[in-house]
């Protein structure tokens, strides 16, 4: 026990009172510190700089309004205020008078209605006792009288307030035949200024104020009425799944990003900007308002959170990611499972709701992401909902013998890019688990066994003997502008600049090295003889045109050649095949198999089993796995996946899925790096040498494959209409016909090949509205030239009826039109096509479409098609609607809009009245004949 | 540094960590004497103090004492050595007054009782301080909130509240059932039969060792040993799978130890007769039946008349049976402990077919 300083106590008082002091003290200063903790929050900080931007800005938009106000019109209207308040004031005797009489009647108006409300408060109340005495019995005929009586007294009373109102109403008509002018040049003045009112008010709201400093948003009083807040907007239908209960989303993001909704702050660094394509997200007119979606479910996050870190901002990049350690400590977030998808992947989310749909218009970037992941034949490894039933990726290896030989499909599986740079076969041996000079030989057993595999089990398949090879230039200018490129290249070897569509077919780099003349000439000729399900059309090839495309494409030749094949050592064969023999039964029984082995049934076996593990039947069909279940992981919902259920091994990157994804598909068997494994217990993923851009095109992909949370309430509408659109899309992408056209804002690669666009196939978004659906069927059947100028041509699909219903109902449905078959009437003589054709004249419509012959001395990017097949080709009613306003459906043709101001027109036909005009014109062109057609001629 | 750091990762083992914690405690007890000065007492906060900033610069242990959830035991273990050295004075000072004849301190001025200023005024001060402490360790120290509970991601490790820790530790050891039920049960019935059975009148209001050593050495055994110490343990040095990690060591899921453990009757059939395992299940544990029985049964009457002779004196049959009985089960975690540490001893009794082990 402590020293006693004084009698009767047990500690020194003195001592205690200082602590006490200093103990008080530093309460008062921890008190101080939580007051200031909870002032200075990050988001409070944020809302403060905002408040001057704000300010800033809307006080720019202030000035933009006051400018714009017409000068002209608002003096007018001021000196029309001025005057009419002059003429009022000239008769100011008079109209004080009048005011009078009207405050007066007022007056007597009031005192009316108060009476009549007495008298017939009472008059309900009597009557209603009168009827039920009456009911009882108990009623005499005074009673009856009185009730009368005082209904007649009500109904007096009432018609003075009515006369008295009439009254009131005629003398404030006569007041206001003197002010009525003043209050409308005032309302016509602040029609003028309403923007600028409006601004103005704004920024009266908003600026700073001694009161909104200190008292409203100052330390300690924020709690009552502050204008510093959190902002949220919670979502009773878009869930958040939290593993027991689906609870409303509830998105606090708008507390720091305050302008995401605004126009006017596209400029402004992060977290002020705008959020891009208004008109599509957020707008009050978008389909996915602020208050109806919330953010986090187009970009995930923890959308409750307000703090910078805490909410799993995911950065673009490792220079982002670098820039944000610095500034702002950021690290990733462990505990939460569904960080942000960076910028640029929101896309990702558009799955959520827009279930099985497969390309949704407006999000490109996954349409771009599919794409690539259905080139790349992810799918045929790896299960995903909505990708079963596709066809192989690969062709066909059943009839191997009768293109390729031995050395060169050696080569091949080898190394693919060596032959061919831009090719999406991707590196199966060689890769970063199996380079070691002990893994060289056991590759090159396993391929040669797997190339006398193939080649033991191909049909046989010979081509018919060709014509004499043709002119090799003029076979690369058909090559170059036919319409191969539209799926094929040539010499390009960036597969990533070239992208999905472009590279749809194989590249065709090497080909002259790999196989025959004759081969070539008989597949370009008739692509199905050799494989039937090939997705390669016709093109309408003559003789002539084969042999020369052939002839050029066997110049495109091939690359030195690796070891021999054919040969491999007898030892390594009995070595890897045990290995892989005792993967499935015990080492003795391997060895008994191995042994009853002769050493072509060995590579047999072994190449067998290669083919087996690495999975080659996935994208190929291949004798003897027909029914071989594919080797990948299911990725269905790949992106609902729990971090921890990856195996990141000693790799060095974030626990994070992204980051995961991003090294797998980089280097797919990195994760083996470090460990020591059995040959036949490593990754086996091969390496699709993705470059950045295609990389983050599958990461988008994949983050897309989810578990689907959100309720029917959030989703869209479904329907006929919806359905047909969908199937649409998918045929689209999945035949590449986006390859060469642009459907609904997607596709049309091919204008990177061609000198300018209007050499490029036409835009097929109105094709629906656009043309006749019968012509349309006969047209896909059996196309034929619209624009004869043009060298692309559509080439001939010989898909089945189905499919091209399917096409046509999809065109059909963009604009909603989906409609029967119907009868034109031909529109006859009348006087009406007399003056059509006067004004075809006028309009020179012949300068520049075809009809019969292409008009001379007009660059191609001014023609346009033949008119003759306008009958029976187009909708006339399109044809009006093209008339009038040709860039709303075709932005960037050259066909003129000749009515800007309907109904007015500058031509003197029909009394200058633009819809008649248009109509005859439209009646006149339906006359024409003799144009081509594909409904003739057996077509 | 890492050689520092490697030395008290190897003594934080938990063979070594138990046992320096029996040792520390016997060591204590025997020179109280030297431990009684405040010097002493400056020199164990300084260590502690000291080592605890040592580690805060190792990313590892900043980790683990930084988790929120941690920070508590960090503050019970200076609360636990405060406690233990402040009440081992208390009782060597009144010692040291007994034996000069004087009587305890608590007995001087027994006449009076003080309240204002002495209690009053002391509580104020522990009031505001106490605030203080908790405003400031609230701007710091963030709620440990993680991400919705999953069914398919099982938290790893996946730990008790820290007042069930030593439970969980005696779960390495024991059965369940024996780990969960049967020694918690009598852990509360033992603490409830400890005025019945303790029936020493000496150090009643006061501090003393000497007049309660037997009393305070079990106690001390079973409550700063056995019970706090095992928090610690399975606070800080145990990650993830249950392994242990030493305070510096990275808490690595992947880390795999050889544990192989043997039961009493596979050593007896196996090792020790070279037959296989009888079917039985009676003949089969009939050697660890005997054993257990003996232990419970036999013990406590052969320590009656050697060991303990002088307690069943003084207690009485009934107390003594009921202590003994209670001391055996308590000593039963540390030689099962060791049995498990030296033999690899998994069971003493293994019944499967009852789900019954011991």
């Amino acid at each position: 026990m402590a020293d006693k300083k004084t009698v009767g106590h047990a500690y020194n008082i003195d001592f205690l009172n200082v602590v006490f002091a200093a103990s008080s003290i530093f309460l008062l200063l921890s008190v101080f510190w939580m007051v200031w903790d909870d002032f200075d929050r990050d988001w409070k900080n944020t809302q403060r700089r905002f408040t001057s931007l704000e300010m800033q800005v809307t006080n720019q938009q202030l000035q933009l309004a006051t400018a714009g106000v017409d000068r002209e019109q608002l003096q007018l209207a001021q000196q029309q205020r001025a005057a009419a308040r002059q003429a009022v004031a000239a008769n100011g005797a008079k109209v004080d008078e009048l005011q009078d009489v009207v405050d007066e009647l007022d007056a007597r108006l009031g005192l009316e209605s108060q009476d009549y409300q007495f008298a017939k408060a009472t008059y309900d109340v009597d009557r209603y006792a009168f009827e039920v005495r009456r009911d009882a019995g108990r009623a005499g005929p005074q009673e009856e009288e009185a009730i009368a009586a005082q209904a007649a007294n009500v109904a007096e009373l009432n018609l003075a307030v009515e006369t008295t109102t009439a009254e009131r109403e005629e003398a404030q008509a006569a007041v206001g035949k003197f002010t009525a002018q003043v209050g409308e040049a005032q309302s016509q003045i602040d029609e003028l200024l309403t923007e600028r009112r409006r601004l103005m008010g704004r920024i009266t709201s908003i600026s700073p104020s001694l009161v909104k400093t200190l008292f409203l948003d100052g330390p300690m009083t924020d709690f009552l009425a502050p204008t510093i807040k959190v902002k949220q907007v919670v979502l009773p239908d878009i869930r958040d799944d939290v593993n027991f209960m689906r609870v409303p989303k509830m998105d606090r993001c708008q507390t720091c990003h305050l302008a995401i909704d605004t126009k006017g702050y596209e400029e402004y660094p992060q977290p002020f900007r705008t959020h891009s394509n208004l008109s599509a997200y957020l707008g009050s007119d978008s389909p996915h308002p602020l208050n109806e979606i919330g953010c986090t479910v187009c970009h995930d996050g923890m959308g409750q959170s307000v703090d910078f870190t805490l909410t799993a901002h995911t950065p673009q990049n490792m220079e982002q990611e670098h820039e944000w350690e610095e500034l702002y400590d950021w690290a990733p977030k462990h505990d939460w499972d569904y960080p942000m998808l960076p910028l640029g992947m929101a896309e990702a989310s558009c799955v959520k709701c827009h279930r099985e749909e497969a390309f949704v218009p407006g999000a490109n970037v996954l349409g771009d992401a599919y794409a690539t992941f259905e080139r790349a034949g992810c799918y045929a490894c790896h299960k995903v909902r909505g990708f079963e039933g596709l066809r192989k990726p690969g062709p066909s290896l059943t009839r191997l013998k009768g293109k390729l030989g031995q050395q060169w499909v050696a080569d091949w599986i080898r190394e693919p890019t060596a032959a061919k740079p831009a090719t999406w076969m991707p590196q199966i041996w060689y890769n970063s688990n199996s380079s070691s000079p002990e893994d060289a030989p056991r590759n090159e057993v396993e391929i040669s066994s797997v190339v006398t595999y193939l080649f033991e089990n191909s049909e046989e398949f010979s081509v018919p003997s060709p014509p004499t090879p043709g002119d090799i230039t003029a076979g690369r200018e058909l090559v170059e502008n036919v319409g191969c490129l539209g799926c094929h290249i040539t010499t390009e070897t960036d597969r990533s600049a070239a992208g999905p569509r472009r590279t749809f077919g194989q590249p065709l780099q090497g080909v002259g090295a790999k196989a025959s003349y004759a081969w070539i000439y008989d597949w370009v000729r008739n692509p199905k003889h050799y494989s039937p399900s090939t997705f390669m059309p016709d093109l309408r090839l003559s003789e002539k045109e084969a042999a020369d495309v052939a002839a050029y494409l066997t110049t495109l030749g091939g690359k030195a050649t690796g070891p021999v094949t054919g040969n491999p050592d007898p030892q390594m064969v009995d070595a890897v095949l045990l290995d892989y023999l005792k993967t499935s039964m015990p080492a003795a029984t391997a060895e008994a198999e191995l042994a009853s082995l002769d050493d072509h049934a060995k590579q047999l076996e072994l190449g067998r089993r290669a083919i087996e593990r690495y999975g080659c039947f996935s994208c190929h069909d291949i004798k003897g796995f027909e029914n071989t279940q594919p080797i990948g992981v299911e990725l269905s919902e790949e992106a609902s996946k729990l971090v921890t259920r990856l195996d990141f091994a000693f790799e060095d990157i974030h626990h994070t899925k992204m980051e995961w994804f991003e090294h797998k598909l980089a280097d797919p068997r990195s994760f083996d790096r470090g460990r020591v494994l059995e040959p036949l217990d490593r990754l086996r993923m091969p390496d699709f040498h993705l470059s950045e851009h295609e990389n983050q095109l599958l990461r988008t992909a994949i983050m897309s494959f989810q578990r689907y949370i959100q309720p029917p309430a959030a989703l869209p509408p479904g329907g006929a209409r919806k359905e047909f659109l969908t199937a649409g899309r998918r045929f689209v992408q999945r035949r590449n016909c986006v390859g060469c056209h642009v459907v609904e804002g997607a596709g049309g690669d091919y204008e990177t090949v061609v000198a300018e666009a209007s050499l490029a196939p036409p835009l097929l978004t109105p094709e629906g509205s656009r043309v006749q659906p019968d012509w349309l069927y006969r047209f896909l059947r059996s196309p034929i030239s619209i624009r004869p100028w043009l060298d692309v041509r559509m080439p001939t699909f010989g898909l089945d009826d189905e499919h091209w219903n399917q096409a046509i109902s999809y065109f059909q449905a963009i604009p909603d039109a989906i409609r029967p078959f119907q009868t034109f009437e031909p529109a006859v003589a009348s006087s009406n096509t007399a003056t059509g054709e006067v004004l075809f004249d006028t309009l020179k419509c012949q300068q520049c479409h075809v009809l019969g012959d292409v008009p001379a001395g007009q660059p191609t990017a001014n023609l346009a098609p033949d008119l003759r097949m306008a009958w029976e080709r187009l909708n006339p009613e399109w044809i009006d609607d093209w008339m009038r306003v040709p860039l709303r459906i075709v932005p960037g043709t050259r066909m003129p809009g000749f009515w800007p101001n309907l109904p007015e027109s500058d031509f003197p036909e029909f009394d200058g009245d633009g819809e008649q005009q248009i109509k005859a014109i439209r009646e006149h062109i339906m006359t024409f004949r003799g144009g081509p057609s594909p409904k003739r001629s057996g077509n | 540094m890492q050689l520092i750091k490697d030395v008290i990762n190897a003594l934080a083992d938990p063979r070594l960590f138990f046992l320096m914690s029996v040792a520390a405690l016997f060591l204590l007890i025997w020179k109280r004497e030297v431990f009684a000065s405040n010097k002493v007492g400056y020199w164990l906060f300084g260590l502690l103090t000291a080592f605890l900033i040592f580690g805060s610069f190792d990313e590892n242990f900043q980790k683990i004492i930084g988790k929120p959830d941690n920070v508590p035991i960090v503050g019970l273990i200076f609360l636990l050595v405060f406690f233990t050295w402040f009440s081992v004075r208390e009782g060597v000072l009144n010692d040291r007054r007994i034996a000069a004849g004087k009587g305890p301190i608590e007995k001087e001025e027994s006449d009076r009782v003080w309240v204002w200023p002495d209690l009053v005024y002391t509580e104020l001060i522990c009031l505001v301080l106490f605030s203080v402490f908790l405003i400031v360790w609230s701007i710091l120290l963030e709620a440990p909130l993680e991400q919705p509970a999953s069914q398919s991601a099982t938290p790893n490790p996946s730990k008790a509240p820290w007042y069930f820790l030593g439970l969980q530790e005696m779960l390495v050891y024991f059965d369940p059932w024996l780990a969960g039920v049967v020694l918690p049960s009598l852990i509360i019935v033992g603490l409830i039969a400890i005025p019945y059975i303790d029936t020493n009148e000496k150090g009643n209001g006061y501090y003393t060792i000497a007049e309660r050593k037997a009393e305070i050495v079990i106690f001390m055994l079973g409550f700063i040993v056995l019970w706090c110490s095992l928090i610690v343990l399975g606070t800080f040095l145990r990650g993830p799978n249950w392994n242990f990690f030493g305070p510096f060591e990275y808490w690595d899921t992947h880390k795999l130890e050889a544990l192989i453990n043997v039961d009493l009757s596979q050593y007896i059939w196996m090792r020790g007769f070279g037959t296989g395992m009888p079917d039985f299940w009676l003949t089969r544990e009939i050697f660890g039946i005997l054993l257990v029985l003996g232990y419970v049964f036999a013990l406590p009457p052969i320590l009656a008349r050697t060991l303990f002779k002088t307690y069943y004196e003084k207690m009485g049959p009934s107390r003594y049976y009921v202590s003994a009985f209670l001391f055996l089960m308590m000593m039963s975690l540390p030689i099962k402990m060791l049995l498990r540490w030296v033999f690899n001893l998994k069971y003493i009794v293994s019944i499967p077919e009852f789900f019954f082990n011991i």
